[in-house]
C-alpha cells in the first residue's frame, strides 16, 4: 500500500496558500511539480560533479558522462527501452516539442536524400502520405503538417468519435498503401481519452509505414513499453513526469535510429569532420545529440524517472484512477459538459470541461480565486477544440500528488461559477 | 513578490455589475465577422464585410484575435467625409471573456458619434487606465472623461486580463486609422 499523503508531501512547491485557500494544483497536464529528490539532484549535479560529457579525460567529466548515462538508462528503464552501451534507444532532447521536430527535420533531409541506404525508408515525395490524427497537439501537428508541405507528400488524419476518441474503424481507409508515417498520441492531452493503439500501430506496419507515438501524456501516469507496443518512435517530456524543464527523450527502435540520418549538426556527433568531403556521423544516441546537452536537468529527469519505478507505474494509475472519477463528476454540473470520455475508462485524470455561457478565462479566474489552478485556453489543440465546436476550454489535469478532495475542491467550487457570472 | 491572482473580495471587484450587464447584454454587436473557432473561418475571413450605411462616410474594419484565449472582435466604424472627422457608426462582432466583450460595449457607448479626436484621445486614456496596475490615473476629470469605462481599473491588475479589456480599443484605433488613409 503506497502512501500518497506522504507522497505529495515531498512536494515544497504544494505547502502554499494561493489567495487564502491552499494550493491545490490541477494542471499538471501542462507541467508536473518536483519531488525534492528531483530538484536536490539537479542543484547537487551543480555543486558536486558539474562538467561537460562525453569529451574531456578530468575526472570530473568522467563523472558527470556516468552520471548522464545512467539517467539515459532509468529513462529508457521506464519505458522499456534499451539502454546497454552500443544498444540504446533513447535519445536527449530539449523536449518532446523538439524531439517530433528532429524526426520531422530527419524525414526531410532523407527525402532529399541524405544519410545512408537505409535512410530511404523514410524518404517522401509527391504522393505519398503522413497520417496524424484529429487529436494531436500542435507539436505533432505542425512538424508533419510542414514536413508535408515540404516534401509534397499528402497530410491526411484520423477523426474523432463524438466524445473525442482517435477513431479506429476506417484505418483502412485512411492509412493506405502511401502512407509512410504515421504519429499519433497515446493520451489526448485535452479530451484525456487513452488512444486504442494496438490497431493503428497494426495497420501502420502492414502498409510499412513507420509509426510515431506522442507519449506526452501517457509516460507520466501509466505503465508504458514500447517494446511491447512495437512503435517505432515515440517522444516525450521530461517535465511532465515530475523531472526538471528543458528535456526531454525521443525513444527510437534501434534499427530506426541507426537509419535515421541526423537533424541537427554540431559537437560531439561527428566521428571525423573535414573541409572538402562529407563528414562521418557518429552512431545513435550521439548521432542526434549535438551540442552540450542539459546534463543537470538529464540527471534529475532520471532521479525522477527511478522515484516513479519506486512508487510503481500500477499504482500511479490506479491512484490517479480515483481522481478522474471524482473530476469526471464536473460533467453532473448543470451547464457544464466534459470533453472527452464521460465514462472512467480508458482514459487519465486529464478532464477539459465546458461551462455553458462563461468563457474559460473568466471560469480561470473564479477558480483561481479560491487556489485551484487549471488550465485554460485551447491547450496547444486547436482542432480537437473545433471538434468541440469551441475555441477554448476549461482543462482539470491531475498527478500522483493530488488527491481525491483536490478534486472535490474543484468540483465544489465549479458549482458557482454559472451562478456568479449569471449564465443563463 | 507580486501577486497576479486575486481573493473573492477582488473577484467582485474586478467583476463589477456594469461588467457582467455588459458582457450578457453586449451594445453595439451585430452579426457579420467570421468565427475562429470554425474549420472554415479562413475562407470565410476574406468574403465578410459591412457595408457602409452612410454615403458620406468613409468605413474602416478592424479584426483582432487573442489567440491564446481565441477572443476575437471584428470592429466597424464609418467616419465622416467632412471635417471634423467624425464617427459616424461604430458595430463590432466577436465573442470572448466578459472583459473583452464587456470593454466593447463600453466603447460603443463612450466614443459612437464623438470625432475621431476625441475617440483617440480616449482610447489613448483608457490605455493610460488599463497599464495602471490597479492604481487607476489618479486624476478626476480625466476619469470622468472615461465615464464607465473606469469600471476596468480593477482589470488592471491582472496583467494576464489587460489584453482582454483592449481587445475592442485596438480595433477601434486600427479601424479609424485605416478609414482615414482610405479617404486619401
Amino acid at each position: 500500500m503506497v502512501d500518497f499523503k506522504a507522497i505529495r508531501d515531498e512536494f515544497p512547491i504544494l505547502d502554499q496558500e494561493i489567495h487564502g485557500h491552499p494550493l491545490v494544483y490541477l494542471d499538471s497536464a501542462a507541467t508536473s511539480q518536483k519531488p525534492e529528490c528531483v530538484i536536490d539532484a539537479e542543484a547537487n549535479f551543480y555543486r558536486t560533479i558539474n562538467a561537460g560529457v562525453h569529451r574531456g579525460a578530468h575526472e570530473l567529466a568522467a563523472r558527470s558522462t556516468v552520471a548522464f548515462e545512467e539517467a539515459r538508462a532509468k529513462v529508457a528503464k521506464l519505458v522499456g527501452a534499451n539502454a546497454a552501451e552500443g544498444e540504446e534507444e533513447i535519445v536527449v532532447t530539449g523536449g518532446a516539442t523538439a524531439g517530433l521536430n528532429l524526426l520531422a527535420t530527419a524525414f526531410g533531409n532523407a527525402s532529399l536524400g541524405r544519410g545512408e541506404e537505409a535512410a530511404k525508408r523514410f524518404a517522401l515525395k509527391p504522393g505519398d502520405e503522413i497520417v496524424v490524427s484529429r487529436a494531436e497537439h500542435h507539436s505533432v501537428l505542425l512538424p508533419f503538417q510542414e514536413l508535408a508541405y515540404r516534401t509534397g507528400a499528402t497530410f491526411k488524419w484520423i477523426d474523432l468519435t463524438e466524445d473525442g476518441r482517435v477513431r479506429t474503424d476506417n484505418l483502412e481507409e485512411v492509412i493506405t498503401d502511401r502512407t509512410k508515417v504515421v504519429a499519433v498520441t497515446h493520451v489526448g492531452n485535452t479530451t484525456g481519452a487513452i488512444t486504442n493503439v494496438a490497431p493503428i500501430i497494426k495497420r501502420a506496419h502492414e502498409v510499412g509505414a513507420v509509426f510515431i507515438l506522442d507519449a506526452c501524456q501517457s509516460v507520466p501516469h501509466l505503465k508504458v513499453d514500447f517494446h511491447a507496443l512495437d512503435v517505432d518512435f515515440a517522444a516525450w517530456s521530461a517535465h511532465k513526469m515530475y523531472g526538471p524543464t528543458g528535456v526531454g527523450f525521443l525513444y527510437g527502435k534501434r534499427e530506426m535510429l541507426e537509419a535515421l540520418p541526423p537533424a541537427n549538426f554540431g559537437g560531439s556527433m561527428v566521428e571525423l569532420a573535414y573541409m572538402d568531403h562529407e563528414a562521418q556521423y557518429m552512431a545513435p544516441p550521439a548521432r542526434f545529440e549535438a551540442g552540450t546537452q542539459p546534463v543537470a536537468q538529464v540527471v534529475a529527469a532520471g532521479v525522477a524517472a527511478e522515484w516513479m519505478m519506486n512508487i510503481g507505474m500500477e499504482n500511479i494509475e490506479a491512484h490517479e484512477k480515483t481522481i478522474s472519477a471524482e473530476l469526471l463528476k464536473l460533467g453532473d454540473i448543470n451547464g457544464i459538459r466534459i470533453l472527452g470520455p464521460r465514462e472512467n475508462v480508458d482514459r487519465i485524470g486529464t478532464v477539459a470541461f465546458d461551462v455553458k455561457g462563461v468563457h474559460p478565462h473568466d471560469v480561470g479566474q473564479f477558480i483561481d480565486a479560491q487556489g485551484i489552478a487549471i488550465r485554460v485556453g485551447h491547450h496547444c489543440a486547436q482542432p480537437v477544440h473545433r471538434h468541440f465546436g469551441l475555441y477554448a476550454s476549461n482543462r482539470a489535469s491531475s498527478g500522483v500528488y493530488n488527491s481525491v478532495a483536490d478534486a472535490q475542491a474543484l468540483v465544489e467550487a465549479a458549482k458557482g461559477i454559472r451562478p456568479f457570472f449569471g449564465a443563463e | 513578490m507580486s501577486d497576479f491572482g486575486m481573493s473573492g473580495d477582488e473577484l467582485e471587484q474586478m467583476y463589477q455589475e456594469v461588467i457582467l450587464e455588459a458582457s450578457k447584454h453586449p451594445h453595439g454587436r451585430e452579426s457579420f465577422a467570421p468565427n475562429a473557432a470554425e474549420e472554415s473561418s479562413g475562407e470565410a475571413a476574406a468574403n465578410t464585410t459591412v457595408r457602409a450605411t452612410h454615403e458620406y462616410c468613409t468605413p474602416g474594419e478592424s479584426h483582432q484575435f487573442n489567440p491564446t484565449c481565441g477572443d476575437e472582435a471584428t470592429v466597424h466604424v464609418e467616419v465622416s467625409d467632412d471635417e471634423p472627422h467624425t464617427i459616424k457608426r461604430l458595430v463590432w462582432d466577436g465573442h470572448g471573456c466578459s472583459i473583452s466583450q464587456a470593454s466593447l460595449s463600453v466603447m460603443v457607448d463612450l466614443v459612437d458619434g464623438k470625432t475621431v479626436d476625441e475617440a483617440m484621445h480616449l482610447e489613448q486614456v483608457f490605455h493610460q487606465l488599463m497599464e495602471s496596475r490597479g492604481a487607476g490615473l489618479q486624476n478626476e476629470s480625466l476619469e470622468d472623461e472615461l465615464g464607465d469605462a473606469v469600471v476596468f481599473q480593477g482589470v488592471s491588475k491582472y496583467p494576464m486580463r489587460i489584453k482582454c479589456a483592449l481587445l475592442g480599443w485596438e480595433g477601434l484605433k486600427d479601424s479609424v486609422a485605416k478609414a482615414l488613409a482610405a479617404k486619401n
